[in-house]
């Protein structure tokens, strides 16, 4: 057996194991339904993944705006940089604070996003050992700021480059530069694309899509059937099992909860008193927030930006090219990426239009350190709806990741104020 | 003659000179190196760099920009809320970094939005490429031939190939005399200071450059015969980092035991080192974009650092530096993480740095002189 490359992921899964295996304990059936499924999904993944980590395969880092699927035109083991520093900050009691610390000892500026810092502490403590990694040149400066870190660890960096603005020009040129990234790893880690392969993982994405669509259909209904974790989950399913048959499950099974509670017209926490929009992130290194909302706060997280942001279908049968260019659209329509390569005039008209199709309350914005594309949103935004909608929206300034930035109890405070003005 | 009360250097110390209304010219507002000047010049726009020039707070803007973006881009953007840039008659944005690529709309719903004020100018954007390719070249040679194309329409000109000629030598020209300059900077005995080079280049950048090649030659022509300044003991410093348009910051490096040499900054080399060549086979955009496309870079170019830190260590032997200064404005990624490479780099070959971050208004300056001095003491 050969050294174990991905250990963050053996932590990933003990900690994701205990986690399920005690809310399955204590928690009677229909309570957190999504937390058990999603953690069974991405345990099943990451075991797999470990194992053949450990059979030799080789580690490929990539940004969670490079789709996981993708990547299985090789026989590797894809990790994500960003999905594994938020989960782990959710999962470890202690967070992953100690490897932001490492980074920022090694001199890595404090504003950077800690989702990438993570990886980097825990690459710079050698318990990640890539390959190669891939990351487009999006969406923010962060990417293109922190990621020259792995090079200097002399981890070979594969950027596939994307454009500002959405135009038929640039999917085209974003599908060119996949396809040679593509090829430009399969040469450091000696191996040919597969396309074939890669394509069924595609198609499994594709099954996918409608019943991520039906699901946010039903989110209109009042009270909301999907419960505030959900989101968060579904997040971590995406990064960690993109193109997987256990994340089409995942969506199926969790699909026909939420029918059940839809039929029921059944709210999963107490009542429902406030229907709110995250139009950006959830916050991940403290997930009980979610369920705080729900039960004490009555307050439902319709979505939040990796929930409502869904991307086309990729049509397989076409030429190879064709492909290509659908997966640019796909990877260009991704979630934070899809706003990061594009005015906000569509972000802000988006958000008008959700808050009147799902009959929202409010909005809550959590405007993390990392995003300073995202930093001259919020004021635009608050004004859109309150002119445009006539709802308020809550701005909370933090970094998703890290709990010393704004601690929960701030967090908390300003979410139950903001809500008793609402009631 | 005396450079501090030069008429042509005190342009940088305001937003608005007599050029602004005196040419007849619309002038162009713009944010960042990547955009193609001689472009501008050739449709006869009077391209206007913005700056954040003598801003000390942010109020206006703090409103619109979050408080962890970049304190220059909020203070050219209060700067703008003032009314101070109601001038503008266009903007060419341009993707640089996060925090400047969102003028874009701000200018747009904020600035020309605000109460009493309702003005609906061209506004332009293009997309660079953030790593160095052939195909990265051609995407860019497209996008300017694409803005070329939008500004006939919007502005209903023809941009001939001959008026692009005239642009390109008009701005070779331009940065053959600032080299020139900066060359003088760079002597045993250097006959400018940082500082005032640092005023050249910001006066520069906010007049035409017809205009702006006549005053040079005047001020190079003085600078070639007056006396070289007694530096004394200071230390020759090569300055690095995010964009530097205030004097107080450069006042406050050299009143510290410094003066600088040599930089990498988007009011310095990173404008004037790579001119458009002249290659009859290509056309003149094509040459354009491939002066912007391979000059001196900035972090924003991710694969590029090895070619600036090579930049950085040919500055030093050249220019005979005793120490580098790296400086980042709060919450610039770009900067701060490309600064943070320099700086281990720099210290594996035993050369004297020093990494701080600083905002673009420094308020707080005697924490930061004793620093510097400490630094500078160092090297003694
Ligand atoms: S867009 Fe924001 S959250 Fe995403 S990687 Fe960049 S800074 Fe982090
Ligand atoms: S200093 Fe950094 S953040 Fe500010 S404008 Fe320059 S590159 Fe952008």
């Amino acid at each position: 057996m050969s050294k174990n490359k991905v250990i963050p992921y053996q932590m990933v899964l003990d900690s994701i194991a205990s986690t399920r295996e005690l809310v399955e304990r204590i928690l009677p059936k229909g309570e957190i339904e999504s937390l058990k499924m999603g953690a069974r999904c991405i345990e099943d993944v990451v075991r797999e993944s470990i194992e053949m980590a450990n059979k030799g395969a080789p580690v490929i880092g990539h940004h969670f705006a490079f789709q996981r699927e993708y990547l299985y035109c090789f026989d590797c083991v894809p990790v994500c940089i960003e999905g594994t520093s938020y989960l782990l900050s959710a999962l470890l009691p202690d967070g992953v604070e100690r490897y932001y610390d490492l980074m920022a000892n090694w001199g890595h500026p404090f504003h950077t996003c800690s989702s990438q810092k993570g990886a980097m502490g825990m690459t710079l403590d050698h318990l990640f050992e890539f390959d190669a990694i891939i990351t487009p040149t999006a969406p923010c400066d962060n990417t293109y700021a922190s990621y020259p870190f792995f090079q200097y660890e002399n981890v070979p960096l594969v950027l596939p480059d994307i454009p500002f603005l959405h135009e038929e020009k640039s999917y085209k040129y974003y599908g060119e530069q996949i396809k040679l990234g593509l090829e430009q790893l399969g040469k450091i880690i000696g191996q040919e694309p597969n396309y074939e392969k890669m394509k069924k993982h595609i198609q499994i994405e594709n099954k996918i899509f409608p019943v991520q669509l039906e699901l946010l259909d039903l989110r209109k209904a009042i009270p909301c059937p999907v419960e505030n974790i959900f989101n968060a989950i579904s997040a971590g399913v995406a990064v960690f099992a993109s193109g997987t048959e256990q994340k089409l499950k995942f969506y199926e099974d969790y699909l026909e909860i939420a029918k059940q509670r839809y039929n029921k017209k059944q709210y999963y926490g107490k009542e429902e008193k406030i229907r709110s929009i995250w139009p950006y992130m959830l916050i991940f290194f403290d997930l009980s927030l979610c369920e705080w909302l729900n039960r004490e706060i009555g307050m439902n997280i319709l979505f939040d930006i990796f929930n409502y942001n869904f991307y086309e279908q990729i049509d397989t049968s076409k030429d190879l090219n064709t492909m290509f260019t659908d997966m640019a659209k796909r990877g260009m329509n991704y979630p934070m990426m899809k706003e990061s390569t594009d005015f906000y005039y569509p972000f802000i008209e988006n958000c008008v239009q959700m808050a009147k199709e799902y009959a929202a309350d409010c909005f809550i914005f959590t405007s993390h350190i990392g995003c300073k594309q995202f930093g001259s949103v919020p004021q635009i935004l608050r004004e859109a709806l309150r002119d445009e909608v006539g709802i308020p929206m809550l701005l909370i300034d933090l970094d998703v990741g890290d709990k010393r930035f704004t601690s929960m109890k701030i967090i908390r405070d300003k979410l139950k104020i903001f809500a008793e003005t609402l009631m | 003659m005396n450079l501090q009360n030069d008429a042509f250097l005190k342009i940088a110390d305001t937003i608005s000179n007599d050029y602004i209304k005196n040419t007849g010219k619309k002038v162009a507002g713009y944010y960042c190196t990547y955009i193609p000047e001689e472009l501008l010049d050739a449709a006869n726009l009077y391209p206007y760099r913005i700056r954040a020039t003598g801003n000390e707070d942010t109020d206006l803007a703090d409103t619109y920009m979050v408080r962890f973006t970049c304190s220059f881009v909020r203070s050219s953007l209060n700067l703008a809320i003032e009314g101070v840039y109601d001038f503008l008659d266009s903007l060419f944005i341009c993707n640089s970094c996060d925090h400047s690529r969102r003028m874009f709309e701000l200018y747009d719903i904020v600035v020309f939005k605000r109460n009493n004020v309702s003005k609906n100018i061209p506004r332009f954007y293009i997309s660079i490429p953030h790593i160095i390719s052939p195909e990265g070249f051609l995407w860019l040679h497209d996008e300017i031939k694409e803005l070329k194309k939008k500004m006939e329409h919007s502005f209903d000109i023809t941009i001939t190939d001959e008026s692009l000629e005239n642009s390109i030598s008009l701005y070779n020209q331009n940065r053959e005399l600032l080299r020139q300059i900066y060359k003088l900077r760079e002597l045993d005995k250097p006959k400018i200071t940082g500082s005032d080079a640092l005023r050249i280049m910001m006066a520069n950048s906010s007049v035409p450059k017809d205009i702006a090649n006549i005053e040079l030659k005047r001020i190079l022509k003085f600078l070639e015969t007056r006396e070289p300044i007694n530096i004394g003991k200071k230390k020759r410093i090569l300055l690095l980092g995010s964009i530097v348009d205030n004097m107080e910051f450069m006042n406050l490096v050299e009143n510290s035991g410094a003066i600088i040499i040599s930089d990498n900054l988007c009011f310095g080399n990173r404008t004037i080192i790579d001119d458009v060549k002249s290659e009859p086979s290509k056309s003149p955009l094509e040459r354009i974009t491939e002066r912007l496309y391979y000059k001196l870079s900035c972090p924003r170019v991710m694969d590029d650092h090895e070619r600036r830190f090579k930049f950085v260590k040919q500055e030093i032997n050249r220019a005979r530096i005793d120490g580098v200064i790296l400086q980042r404005i709060n919450n610039c990624d770009l900067h701060g993480c490309d600064n943070n490479f320099i700086s281990k780099e720099l210290k594996k070959l035993d050369i004297p740095v020093y990494n701080f971050d600083r905002e673009n208004f420094q308020s707080d300056t005697t924490r930061l002189k004793t620093r510097l001095e400490a630094f500078i003491e160092m090297m003694n």
